[in-house]
């Protein structure tokens, strides 16, 4: 059953800023959708019309199928975690969980039962007497998911609620949150601007790019093939390498010395990508290219091997290549590298389409 | 850090203007008072009596000052809680207004430019029974105001002369408390299903209380010492001593009364009151009014 559905969803500030033209998106019931995309692009514009915190200047919102655009946000049956958790500072921990069951009038036993319930899912007992100035930043962060849970809504919103956290504790609540997601099985509209955050969490990724879907799509789809070149960039790390090139008949070419046999209907300015992982080391004989390499980052499971590569713009080009393993080229030697030809990518230069 | 001076005299010449000022224009005259207090003069200020303590024993024998500390409780809380009342109202009024914000709030500060004589003489004219526009108001809807022979009346004429410049004063602060409030705070609230009103109680309310801590101090420290003028201008402390405030009263009973003896005296105790009050401020506000 769809549980969410945003018709033609619209922002215009009231300064008149155009935030989201328009957004068409129907989630399944229990689905994990991330909102992804650069900073300012309009996600927590997206998420608080979904909550109810900014108006609806255009479309519809459907929640289990009805008609939501005009209800306040407590009657909307959503929870929200905020990125700074917005936990109340002058209330326990447990009164912060009771809070909205008490403003829905649930009697006291129920509400404490399912308190209980919720922070021994969280592993929050011990802490429930405690005020939000006394708890760390993930001890916080897990109190503010917990009075999201409580509630039982029927949508969880997320806005970057991971990342006030290190690095360590941001990749463990990351497990955490899709475990407990599946466990509950509701749907989760979640935003992040981090794309390995995405990648990990979503059944299916939102590529925002200036209030505008680029695509829509599970992980491996946005991953294998990018509808632009927008997401082939933003999906992946490191990003996909972009080079200027012309279509003819005898294929790709990026240069004089680079040419990619190829045959394709296409004819004129392309943009030719290949993932930093796809590009493989060989020897002269058998090369598409060769490389001139500018610097080494050795990551020990890992290597990534940066140089330069003429395409055509007529100017060198920084290309990133991949390796399993250490390696160690010297730096201003040249490699030698074949680029398969299932693992090319094809951009309309002109549209940014995937051709 | 510290700097480094290369002549040893010259930080004492630097704060010698703020000793010498502080010294002639407050030791000297306190230490004055505490003197008088211990002395009785005759009524033409010609000799002097040492007393010992007979001049607080009169005091606190007095009836008299007893009733002038009601008023001072009175009159004192009442400009405290009507004054951060409205102050708190008009803040959240003026934190949801969007346009005009400026001049709203620019308004709303106005009146404490206002000197508070100056404040006292407004108001008691807008309520002069024979010819201020509300006191004619109030008689053609059946309620008769003469707050020179109404205590009850008089009383509420000084409270409103004195809360009306405070309230710009309280409306700052709250405005700023507010500001200060995370919007997303609110929001969570809004989604937990809170109505405004049990957002402002639950949450707003809470979160401000440091600061309606601190302005209830300010505001009593206020009403108690420093609407002298306010009273002077309006009711002379009268009716029958109804509006007659601690500091009114040593004023008068020094000045006009001219017992020089027995207003030191009172002055004594206004400083201890005052002593303690700053005590209060520091120890009980500082560290019990947090979350
Ligand atoms: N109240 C507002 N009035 C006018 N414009 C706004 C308002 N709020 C946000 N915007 C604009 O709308 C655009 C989208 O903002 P939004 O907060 O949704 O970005 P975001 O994708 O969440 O970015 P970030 O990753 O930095 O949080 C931005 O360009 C922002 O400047
Ligand atoms: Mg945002």
């Amino acid at each position: 059953m769809t549980d969410l559905v945003l018709k033609n969803i619209g922002k215009t500030y009231p300064n008149g800023y155009q935030a989201i033209p328009s957004i068409d998106l129907v989630i399944e019931e229990g689905e994990f959708i991330v909102l992804v995309g650069p900073s300012g692009c309009g996600k927590s514009t997206l998420l608080r019309m979904v909550a109810g915190l900014e108006t609806i200047t255009q479309g519809d919102l459907l929640i289990k199928g009805n008609r939501v655009n005009d209800k306040e946000p407590a009657d909307r049956d959503i929870a929200m975690v905020f990125q700074n958790y917005a936990l109340y500072p002058h209330m326990t921990v447990r009164a912060n969980m009771e809070y909205g069951l008490k403003n829905r009038g649930v009697p006291k036993e129920e509400r404490q039962a399912k308190v209980t319930d919720v922070a021994n899912m969280l592993g929050l007992d011990e802490l429930l007497d405690r005020r939000p100035g006394q708890l760390s930043g993930g001890q916080r962060q897990r109190v503010a998911m917990g009075r999201a849970m409580v509630r039982d809504p029927k949508v969880f919103l997320f806005d970057e609620p991971l990342s006030n956290l290190d690095a360590k504790l941001r990749v463990q609540m990351r497990v955490e949150i899709r475990q407990l997601q599946r466990k509950l099985a509701t749907t989760t509209l979640y935003v992040t601007h981090d794309q390995v955050e995405a990648m990990t969490l979503a059944d299916r990724l939102v590529v925002l790019n200036k209030g505008k879907a680029e695509q829509i799509g599970t992980p491996m789809e946005l991953y294998d093939k990018p509808a632009t070149t927008f997401v082939a960039e933003f999906i992946g790390s490191p990003s996909m390498n972009l080079f200027d090139a012309m279509m003819t008949e005898e294929g790709i070419v990026l240069s004089d010395k680079t040419r990619l046999p190829m045959s394709h209907a296409h004819r004129g300015s392309v943009i030719w990508g290949i993932r930093p992982e796809h590009l493989q080391q060989s020897d002269e004989a058998n090369a598409d290219f060769s490389l001139q390499v500018q610097a080494v980052e050795s990551l020990g499971a890992e290597t990534l091997i940066h140089g330069l590569l003429e395409d055509g713009s007529g100017q060198p080009k920084p290309m990133v290549i991949r390796l399993a393993g250490p390696h160690l080229p010297e730096i201003g030697s040249y490699m030698w590298l074949i680029a398969p030809a299932k693992h090319w990518h094809l951009f309309d230069a002109v549209t940014q389409q995937r051709l | 850090m510290s700097v480094y001076f290369p002549q040893k005299k010259l930080p004492y010449l630097l704060v010698l203007p703020q000793l010498i000022i502080t010294a002639i224009f407050f030791l000297w005259p306190a230490g004055q008072a505490v003197l008088q207090a211990f002395y009785r003069e005759d009524a033409f200020g010609l000799s002097q009596q040492f007393v010992g303590l007979e001049n607080f024993v009169d005091l606190f024998s007095d009836p008299l000052y007893y009733k002038s500390m009601l008023v001072t409780m009175v009159f004192s809380f009442s400009v405290a809680f009507l004054g951060i009342g409205v102050a708190l109202w008009l803040a959240v009024m003026a934190d949801r207004v969007i346009r005009g914000k400026m001049v709203y709030q620019t308004l709303l500060v106005w009146p404490y430019a206002v000197a508070p004589a100056l404040a006292g003489v407004l108001w008691w004219i807008l309520f002069d029974p024979n010819i201020g526009p509300i006191a004619l108001f109030l008689d053609r809807i059946g309620l008769h105001w003469n707050h020179f022979l109404n205590g009850d009346q008089a009383m509420i004429l000084v409270v409103i002369s004195a809360t009306w410049k405070q309230i710009s004063y309280n409306f700052l602060f709250f405005l700023a408390g507010l500001q200060a409030i995370p919007r997303s705070l609110i929001e969570a609230a809004a989604i937990d299903g809170a109505s405004s009103f049990r957002r402002f109680w639950d949450i707003v309310f809470p979160l401000l209380s440091p600061t309606t801590f601190f302005l209830l101090v300010v505001n009593l420290v206020y009403a108690f010492f420093d609407t002298f003028g306010v009273i002077d201008t309006t009711t002379q402390g009268g009716p029958d001593g109804s509006t007659n405030t601690l500091v009114y009263k040593v004023f008068k009973d020094g000045f006009i009364g001219l017992d020089s003896g027995g207003s030191a005296a009172q002055s004594i105790v206004l400083m201890a009151i005052v002593g303690l009050m700053t005590v209060i401020q520091f120890r009980f506000i500082e560290r019990k009014v947090q979350y």
